[in-house]
């Protein structure tokens, strides 16, 4: 591996990083939209700032083109608090009209700047390493790696000193202000790092890749953990771990490192989405077929009980009586037998008094909806896991 | 018999884009009562509250806790929200959500400790929720979850509490034990402020009250003011009719 492959990938994985952060909580606030509108709209911000430093790592641009994000969010609010239109459509109208004036502004001046509409949206990591920053003649590494490195810094000092602050506001707002920490001021304060970040982020991996940064890793976290920290970590994960795959996937692919991140960032997702423990489409639909079973369990012990007269309770009678099919029938009592809550003499079905303990726990909480009732049943039954 | 005043609300205006929901509101609320403020929907009364705890700023008029503003006297305030204003499938536990309760008196930047979260499991035993502290709170019925707000307003040690709608999608025995823990509240000399909708409950539950649409229409003792009278002006002239359904 050359130096250059290991500064793209350690560029790669920091932008990785610095974009899960404040992408975790644009998920959990459900803003996942507004890093999309940002990171277009600071389009105009980075060609302004351009002609005004001549230099594409300039901190100045930075600001400026951070300054054209925060200026995004506050137009999307101003537009949705008129109440004429909803909050995607202000967004929807916002960006795109911010993002051409970016796109003129490059065109018109087209043959001035090395900047073209195809490196804003895809990047150009492969480049990266080619601008060194220089201190009196000494090499100290790319110029990108030092912006987004100095932007991860800012970014997880704020979270450590700022994470209870954040967390109280993204759960309950209402709370925040009441508490005195204002969710204005914390909104803004997250706008503003998701603005700098995705500048920072901008030059090395495009304006479509930083929004894939921002949202794919930390909707994937949310899919597996119940515990917000948890979440940023396997947001941080999942982000370095794509940024590092989609770059040797480029290699062999001979193809664009932006567009291979973000494909790995998308097949992550969707392995997630259909795998994960609790919330995935999988865990979902055995759930639900374990429940139809349970449900099914219940019904069946309830006839039992609800029947003394042994006619009603032979197992041929069964059959037709609850007017399953034979397959669903034979599960059923395969179930109630392994769970020792029937006993079968001479053909006739009776209830163990587990069984009739259980049914009779069931039906109580069943009518009463209290959990207190049921919760050492939980862990043998789907049914009342909520 | 009571006499110092826990709550004062002068000539308070609060409007969303220019349309009054509460107008001219003046209110006293001495100390120790347990009141519920009730009225149609749309009355403002979340408004009412959401304005004296800073959330909402009015247009005209000021609020007073305990003779100073509201900035100056957070700490003296615990509030309870709407249950569903909030996510309940953030990622969290429910001991982390009453832990939250302590934010306030640690202000900005400093973490809870173990002092904290002592707090925060006393509180959950009060409402019988420390067996489920490290539950997910998308796990717990509707009832926990109000339950795990209330001990996140008593973790705050407060001497005035503001609840919005407490009782809203709760069983009975949930709905007794909030109510029993809100008079011993009271017993301890806090004042209890709750949205309330269930008149039925009224002279049960509190002992003061306030009607409100829009407008102040009356406040005072349960047993002096509590009247067909004062409900029809709130509610409007099927006042009788919407009881008996």
């Amino acid at each position: 591996m050359s130096s250059a492959q290991l500064e793209i990938q350690l560029i790669a994985s920091l932008v990785a990083i610095a974009c899960a952060i404040p992408g975790t909580f644009l998920v959990l606030r459900k803003m996942a939209m507004i890093s999309d509108a940002i990171s277009h709209s600071i389009l105009p911000g980075i060609v302004i700032g351009f002609f005004i430093t001549q230099d594409l790592n300039s901190p100045v641009l930075i600001l400026l083109a951070a300054l054209t994000g925060i200026i995004t969010v506050v137009l999307v609010e101003y537009i949705q608090k008129t109440g004429l239109v909803k909050e995607d459509t202000a967004i929807g109208l916002v960006f795109p009209a911010l993002f051409s004036i970016g796109v003129i502004l490059i065109a018109k001046n087209a043959n001035d700047i090395h900047l073209d509409v195809d490196a804003v949206l895809l990047g150009e990591l492969a480049f990266a390493p080619f601008d060194r920053l220089l201190v009196s003649g000494v090499d100290l590494g790319p110029k990108s790696l030092w912006i987004i490195g100095t932007i991860l810094l800012i970014t997880i000092t704020l979270l450590i000193a700022f994470f209870k602050e954040l967390k109280v506001s993204t759960f309950d707002a209402g709370l925040a202000s009441a508490l005195g920490f204002s969710p204005m001021v914390i909104h803004y304060g997250l706008m503003t790092v998701s603005s700098v970040t995705t500048v920072g982020a901008f030059d090395a991996v495009g304006a479509i890749l930083v929004v894939a940064l921002m949202i794919a890793p930390a909707a994937s976290a949310y899919l597996i953990t119940n515990n917000l920290k948890r979440m940023l970590a396997y947001a941080i994960c999942f982000g370095v771990i794509s940024a590092v795959s989609g770059y040797w996937l480029a290699h062999w692919l001979d193809a664009s490192i932006a567009g291979s991140i973000t494909s790995v960032l998308g097949i992550l997702f969707l392995t997630i989405y259909l795998f994960a423990p609790n919330k995935g489409i999988i865990a979902i639909l055995y759930r639900e077929k374990q429940q139809r079973t349970e449900v099914s369990l219940l019904t069946f012990l309830l006839h039992l009980k609800n029947h003394t007269d042994e006619t009603e309770r032979h197992v041929n009678h069964l059959n037709e009586h609850i007017n399953w099919q034979k397959v669903r029938s034979k599960t059923v009592l395969d179930l109630a037998l392994k769970n020792n809550m029937i006993r079968i003499e001479n053909k006739i079905v009776s209830l163990t008094e587990k069984g009739n303990d259980f049914t009779t726990q069931a039906i109580d909480y069943i009518i009463t909806n209290e959990d207190s009732q049921i919760e050492g049943m939980k862990d043998d039954f789907f049914l009342f896991r909520g | 018999m009571k006499n110092k005043i826990a709550v004062q609300v002068d000539d308070l205006t609060v409007a969303y884009n220019y349309k009054p929901v509460l107008w001219d509101i003046d209110l006293e609320i001495p100390e120790g009562v347990l009141m519920a403020i009730v009225g149609p929907n749309g009355a403002g009364k979340s408004t009412l509250i959401k304005s004296i705890l800073g959330i909402l700023k009015p247009i005209a008029g000021s609020v007073a806790i305990y003779g100073k503003p509201y900035d100056k006297q957070r700490s003296l305030v615990a509030y309870v929200p709407q249950k569903g204003s909030v996510d309940w499938d953030f990622p969290t536990t429910a001991l982390d959500v009453v832990m939250m309760g302590t934010y306030g008196s640690l202000g900005w930047i400093k973490r809870p400790g173990q002092k904290e979260k002592k707090a925060a499991l006393e509180a959950l035993e009060k409402v019988g929720m420390l067996s489920f502290k490290n539950r997910q709170i998308s796990q717990l019925s509707g009832g926990q979850q109000q339950r795990i707000f209330l001990a996140r307003a008593l973790v705050q040690n407060a001497s005035i509490y503001f609840m919005d709608e407490p009782f809203q999608g709760v069983d009975a025995t949930t709905e007794i034990a909030i109510i029993n823990i809100l008079k011993e509240l009271r017993k301890a000399g806090k004042t209890v402020i709750v949205v309330h909708h269930d008149l039925q409950t009224v002279p049960e539950y509190f002992d003061w009250v306030t009607f409100l649409n829009v407008k102040k229409i009356a406040t005072g003792p349960v047993k002096d003011i509590f009247n067909d009278d004062n409900l029809t002006k709130t509610y409007g002239i099927n006042y009788k009719v919407v009881v008996s359904d």
